[in-house]
């Protein structure tokens, strides 16, 4: 009646003002991404070399270092969301109050602008954050995987030439231990009846410690089957873990029972991983 | 330019690696122990400890090893309280 919708609305300089938020945005996005690839490329030689040299049973030297990378890491991700919050997303809610209602023709227009500028620039964040994950897997997996197997091999030895070798404190008589054990175990003299503690040497006890990891060293074919397959399979999943629980078992017969149990948890689990 | 860039990263890498490999663990180092075999005689007699009569109290004088009451575990079970 008075025009008032139909009033020409023109801001250049809001249109002005996205097209180079955008530009700067995908600028410190692009220069982020390059000293994050730089980092993780110029890290893996280290990583790796820090792994093998490690002595340590937990490889903790090896952890210091991956998590201070990773700290470097998701410091650039929060990096970019503050940029994110800040630039682009107040800055949005500022344009889409500032700019006609969204009802009208020329409101109709600019909101869809504002829309368009809001997409590509989260879009790209989406790109930025993908390729930040990436990262994070190419270092983890930088050191590559234990040889648990040659370890494990090497303690069973280990403890069949030394089984027949230890003798009661009490009366001299020879103990053999009947079978491996992880943790510390009173072992009964068969001659004077009395109690005796066995300590397992530290290679021993580290086999209790990395089993389930060699476990999954075993069954790692049928890991990758479950994952190849597009959407996944439960019933894969299923068998992988049904096949990694028994090699445990195999490995440290004394946990079968509980190691059944954290199976049976494991396929409630997978109700909510597969839910469809 | 690039090539400063890349001495601090470098660098940073180096630093950060020597920091890793010298950093004290949580909980001190690990020193890899052989298996041996030990055992607690009973400090007021020198009694071993018997086997049959339980593993909470000595079976000759009644000196008491432990104070609690043993529950079944993977290897120690119920029936190895005095």
């Amino acid at each position: 009646m008075f025009g008032f919708f139909n009033k020409k609305y023109d801001n250049p300089a809001l249109l002005e003002e996205m097209k180079t938020r955008q530009e700067r945005w995908f600028a410190f996005l692009d220069k982020l991404e390059a000293r994050m690839q730089e980092l993780t490329t110029a890290a893996i030689p280290g990583l790796r070399e820090i792994f093998d040299q490690d002595a340590d049973p937990y490889k903790r030297a090896h952890s210091n270092m991956l998590q201070g990378l990773l700290g470097q890491i998701n410091h650039m991700r929060q990096k970019a969301n503050d940029i994110k919050d800040e630039q682009i997303i107040d800055f949005v809610y500022q344009a889409e109050a500032m700019v006609p209602a969204v009802t009208s023709t020329v409101g109709r227009d600019y909101h869809n602008r504002i829309m368009n500028f809001r997409m590509a620039c989260l879009n790209r964040h989406y790109i930025f954050d993908e390729k930040l994950n990436k990262c994070i897997q190419r270092l983890q997996l930088a050191a590559g995987e234990r040889d648990l197997e040659r370890a494990y091999q090497e303690q069973l030895r280990a403890f069949e030439s030394i089984r027949d070798k230890f003798s009661c404190r009490q009366c001299g008589g020879n103990i053999t231990i009947e079978k491996m054990f992880f943790i510390d175990t009173y072992v009964t003299c068969p001659f004077c009846h009395s109690q005796n503690t066995f300590s397992p040497s530290t290679g021993a006890r580290m086999i209790l410690h990395d089993a389930r990891a060699l476990a999954e060293q075993r069954t790692a074919h049928l890991r990758r089957a479950y994952e190849k397959s597009d959407p996944r399979e439960p019933e894969l999943e299923k068998v992988y873990l049904r096949a990694m629980i028994d090699e445990w078992n195999k490995i440290i017969p004394d946990m079968a029972e509980e190691n059944e149990k954290f199976y049976q948890r494991l396929l409630r689990e997978q109700y909510f991983h597969h839910f469809k | 330019m690039a090539e400063e860039k890349d001495n601090k990263l470098s660098s940073y890498l180096e630093r950060l690696k020597q920091q890793a490999a010298t950093q004290q663990h949580y909980g001190g180092d690990i020193t890899p122990e052989e298996a041996k075999m030990d055992m607690r005689d009973c400090p007021a007699c020198g009694a071993g400890r018997a086997f049959e009569k339980g593993l909470t109290s000595c079976a000759y004088c009644g000196f008491v090893f432990m104070d609690i009451k043993l529950t079944d575990g993977v290897n120690i079970k119920k029936e190895n309280n005095s």
